[in-house]
């Protein structure tokens, strides 16, 4: 029998209880349960449209993401699980993870999530204070965290990931050490402590002048501590944000930044295959009538690239480098035909003695300062329109 | 020819219209224009004197214009009026008091809601030099806050000449024209001079066309001039064919063949550069030459310079041939290549004034489309070195070392400033910050004084008239002439980034204000170079001597933290972006800045 080729699958769900103020992924609170249907049946037709372009494939890693996907009902979630399994061939060993938020299930939801093949959950928790929950326009106090957490650990989940968010209203360096405590005592597998960013047409940006943020060098102060604190209690930063106790990295976004190839379904979602880069409409409406009226996965597609050559080359040095491993040389040339040393090396030189850059036999990978600054680095060394 | 029957001197009157700026007198020209048949109604364009956009935008006259009207008046005879606009800017008064000089009368424009403003005065009093009869016009006679009473009260008050039967108009809905043109008719008095005398004719202008060369505007003292006449320029003794002699219409220049004593019209000659025709120089005939020149000639200087610098230094090419072209047309501008470490290849260039260098600057990038980046302007300083010789300076970058220099010199003016009184005590303030000698101060009237300050020309460069018109409200006007050098404590000031010098920012400066103009710079500068992946200091100097420093703290942070479920488009976007951005940079050493970060802190005021 011929050997699959791996290939990681990321299921979007675009709903939530309420928008928070910061966020502009594509999520909507659906007003009705009719658009939740629509979508669950236009995702599952989605399925079926790629079940035998995908036949090909062996599924290593599935990630049901949001919005927030465990805000639909129960039924409904269990469909479209039951259905990824039916459409596609999911390894015995697969991660499986859901995005899961607080107050939005409960230790039977949990129990069933677990019991269809979920063995990774991603909880969003971003602090520990209430009043930076408040600011941010979350819907839970860490209380409420807690008592999710808990259920899921006493549902079996044993990978368990944390979303920290540093950079927010109200929040000092000594609030967030404090969350940071706090959160390592919950013992989680996995950290992702991300900055806070303010988005076009997010009520963040429309009230931007108002808030009060932790400036710059707090910002790098609270990374730089976070990274050393987190550290010591075990924790590997193996990329810019992401943080893994006991090697239990996130397989999936790996792929992403390994460059392997990934599948995406649903609105907003994205696609790495065969040479192409594809996206998904954002616009849901677009999505449901794009599969159930003209019953084409074709229609829904927002572009379609193919990237080859130098533009993949430097896609590949910029999601490497987002990694502590960095690039690996010999790698990079073997897969590329490209000379890296030649090309980005080179310039990569300039920031080893500034300590922005770390550089050995096996190749480049950025410092903590160096990731901290990496756009400002790489807009330097990728060749990006020049090409 | 029927030209040389229709030649009845005492039927011409040549005049020109002065106002201080906004007054109306572009408005008025084309009034007069309509009432005289030249353009009809439907035809206007408003403003039709004013030939530029640029001049029709800001509403002023850069450059002087003249046309020719053919006037019946109501008493039976017909006239021929020569109506030569004039610039109203103190910028080109030397263009002024030569298109003055063509003429033997001026209609005084004065608006009846402002009265008389420091440029009405300035200007009424060249008319008065050049033996002008001055016919005052009130205008704006519709608005509801007009006082022609006032006005004419001023007019005689003040300037000293009646005015009691004095038109008072509307230029823009034309009540009263008529008036007006009766009393250019009756008031001015028709041109004297022989037209059997050698020629004698006064250039008051000239642009280049690229069909027919150099257009000059003259106006005939004495003699005869013939289309095929060889003439001579008496002050460099240039001597070229005449190819045609003729009138400005409304809409162009008309052949005639002929020009006598009294009239104003144009030549051509097959001439390639207007510097060959400088305003104020007389031309003769080559073999029957006048024995002197007309009185006044004067080569005009630049009083401000500046380095002109492309954004993208490909386009220096394109820089060079923009100004060479601008060049064609105006006598007064100079340039020179210059290269500075941190612009790369530019000019620098010579201006009449702040005016002037704006419109230029404009002109450059409004019709040849260049992104420019100018350095601060800068008078001409003399220095008497040590060794005896005494040197011009325009440029701060050749500027004498400390050790080297005896005394330097700096220019000063006279400047005229007319205020509502309750503005003197700010305005004061001002003249006094900007180290102002106070001569006097005299009453106009109830309401509004006339200031009288020496003031170094270096203190008025930079943002004087802004400054007087935000503490004025806007109702302060200025005027000012070049009285002479005088010693001053000067100092060049230079700014180091991160320890390297970097020549477009260095200026001359007085020592009085080296450390605040220092300091602000400084600031200036950290507020606009982006933060950069090593801490910058910022360093003003005096020779070796630090006066000010800050520093621009190292990037801390530039990150995309989370990169979104396999976007990696939008990622690529944002570093590609980020890359076009810093290709506009300059690099200033190790430094980067761009180009608007240059010119907010080039762009400085002492706000």
């Amino acid at each position: 029998m011929k050997q699959k080729k791996p290939l990681g699958l990321y299921v979007h769900i675009p709903f939530c209880r309420s928008k928070c103020d910061y966020c502009d992924f594509c999520s909507i609170v659906p007003n009705s349960n009719s658009v939740i249907e629509h979508y669950t049946d236009a995702l599952i037709l989605q399925m079926e449209d790629n079940s035998a372009r995908l036949r090909p494939y062996l599924i290593d890693t599935v990630y049901i993401g949001g919005g927030t996907p465990t805000s639909l009902d129960e039924k409904r979630l269990a469909r479209i699980i039951e259905n990824i399994y039916r459409n596609f061939k999911i390894a015995k060993k697969a991660e499986f993870t859901i995005e899961a938020n607080p107050a939005t299930c409960d230790a039977k939801s949990l129990r069933r999530l677990r019991k269809l093949g979920v063995n990774r959950l991603s909880m969003g928790l971003q602090s520990v204070h209430d009043n930076e929950l408040r600011a941010l326009g979350r819907i839970h106090t860490f209380a409420d965290f807690r008592d999710t957490y808990e259920a899921a650990r006493a549902a079996g989940f044993d990978n368990v990931s944390l979303d920290l968010m540093y950079g927010i209203p109200e929040q000092t360096e000594k609030s967030f050490s404090e969350t940071l405590s706090a959160v390592t005592a919950l013992e989680p597998d996995h950290i992702s402590m991300y900055a806070l960013k303010i988005e076009d047409g997010t009520p963040f940006a429309r009230r931007k002048d108002a808030l009060v943020l932790p400036d710059e060098d707090a910002q790098f102060s609270m990374y730089m501590n976070g990274v050393e604190y987190l550290a010591s209690r075990g924790f590997e930063r193996y990329e810019i944000s992401n943080f893994a106790r006991g090697g239990k990295y996130s397989a999936h976004n790996l792929k992403y930044w390994h460059s392997e190839e990934y599948f995406g379904l649903g609105a907003a979602a994205h696609s790495f295959i065969d040479g192409e880069r594809i996206s998904t409409t954002r616009n849901i409406r677009d999505f449901i009538d794009g599969l159930e009226i003209v019953n084409n996965d074709i229609n829904v597609i927002d572009s379609k690239v193919a990237v080859r050559g130098e533009a993949l080359a430097d896609d590949y040095v910029m999601l490497a480098m987002r990694l502590s491993e960095g690039v690996n040389v010999a790698d990079f040339n073997a897969k590329f035909g490209i000379d890296f040393n030649e090309k980005y090396g080179v310039l990569l030189d300039d920031y080893v003695d500034d300590g922005f850059v770390e550089k050995d036999e096996r190749g480049y990978r950025f410092t903590s300062s160096g990731m901290f600054v990496s756009n400002y680095i790489l807009s330097d060394v990728l060749g990006l329109d020049e090409e | 020819m029927a030209n040389e029957m229709n030649y009845d001197r005492s039927k011409i009157r040549n005049f020109s219209i002065i106002a201080h700026i906004d007054h109306g007198k572009s408005t008025l020209a084309d009034r007069l224009l309509e009432a005289t048949g030249a353009v009809a109604h439907r035809d206007m364009e408003e403003q039709l004197l004013d030939n530029m956009d640029l001049e029709r935008e800001r509403g002023i006259t850069i450059k002087a214009r003249a046309v020719r009207l053919d006037y019946a008046s109501p008493d039976g005879s017909s006239y021929v009026f020569n109506l030569i606009d004039t610039p109203g800017h103190v910028d080109f008064n030397y263009e002024v008091s030569r298109s003055l000089n063509a003429c033997e009368g001026a209609l005084l424009v004065v608006d009846a809601t402002q009265g008389i403003e420091a440029q009405t005065l300035a200007n009424a009093y060249l008319a008065v030099d050049a033996n002008l009869e001055i016919v005052p016009v009130i205008n704006k006679i519709d608005l509801p806050s007009a006082d022609v009473d006032r006005c004419r009260g001023e007019v005689e008050d003040i300037i000293g000449i009646p005015a009691e039967d004095c038109p008072a108009v509307s230029a823009k809905t034309g009540l009263n024209i008529p008036d007006v043109l009766e009393a250019v008719v009756h008031s001015i008095p028709a041109p004297e001079g022989d037209p059997d005398a050698p020629l004698r004719a006064l250039i008051f202008d000239s642009y280049y066309d690229s069909y027919l060369g150099v257009v000059v505007y003259i106006r005939i003292v004495d003699g005869t001039l013939r289309q095929g006449d060889k003439i001579r320029l008496m002050s460099n003794g240039a001597t070229f064919d005449v190819t045609a002699v003729g009138s400005m219409e409304a809409f162009g220049l008309k052949s005639r063949g002929i020009l006598r004593a009294g009239e104003v019209g144009y030549l051509t000659a097959s001439i390639k550069n207007v510097s060959d025709t400088r305003v104020g120089d007389t031309v003769t005939l080559a073999d029957a030459p006048a024995s002197e020149p007309l009185p006044g000639f004067q080569a005009v200087h630049p009083m401000v310079y500046a380095g002109i610098y492309p954004e993208d230094g490909a386009r220096y090419g394109d820089l060079r041939d923009a100004l060479e072209k601008l060049r064609l047309n105006d006598a007064a501008l100079t340039f020179e290549p210059e290269t500075s470490t941190a612009l790369g290849f530019g000019f620098r260039c010579g201006f009449l004034g702040l005016l002037h260098m704006e419109i230029i600057e404009e002109r450059l990038e409004r019709e040849f489309n260049l992104d420019l980046i100018t350095t601060a302007p800068s008078v001409i300083y003399e220095v008497l070195l040590k060794n005896g010789e005494r040197v011009r300076i325009d440029n701060p970058s050749s500027y004498p070392a400390p050790d080297d220099i005896d005394t330097a010199y700096e220019p000063i003016v006279k400047a005229s400033i007319i205020t509502p009184v309750e503005y003197v005590g700010g305005l004061m303030e001002l003249c006094q910050d900007r180290r102002g000698n106070f001569i006097d101060m005299k009453y106009l009237d109830a309401i509004r004084v006339e200031l009288h300050y020496e003031l170094p020309l270096n203190e008025i460069i930079y943002d004087f008239f802004d400054a007087l018109k935000s503490r004025s409200r806007g109702y302060a006007s200025l005027d000012y002439e070049l009285s002479e050098y005088r010693p001053s404590k000067l100092c060049k000031l230079d700014f180091l980034l991160n320890a390297e010098q970097v020549d477009a920012l260095s200026f001359i400066v007085h020592e009085e204000k080296a450390y605040a103009r220092a300091r602000k710079l400084a600031e200036r500068l950290k507020e606009n170079i982006p933060r950069q992946l090593f801490e910058i200091p910022i360093q003003a100097a005096i020779g070796s001597r630090i006066i000010a420093r800050e520093t621009v703290k190292a990037l801390r942070k530039d990150v995309l933290a989370k990169c979104y479920g396999g976007d990696i488009t939008r990622k690529k976007k944002l570093l590609e972006k980020q890359k076009e951005g810093k290709k506009k940079m300059r690099k200033l050493g190790s430094v980067q800045i761009s180009p608007e970060a240059f010119m907010a802190v080039l762009k400085l005021g002492d706000d």
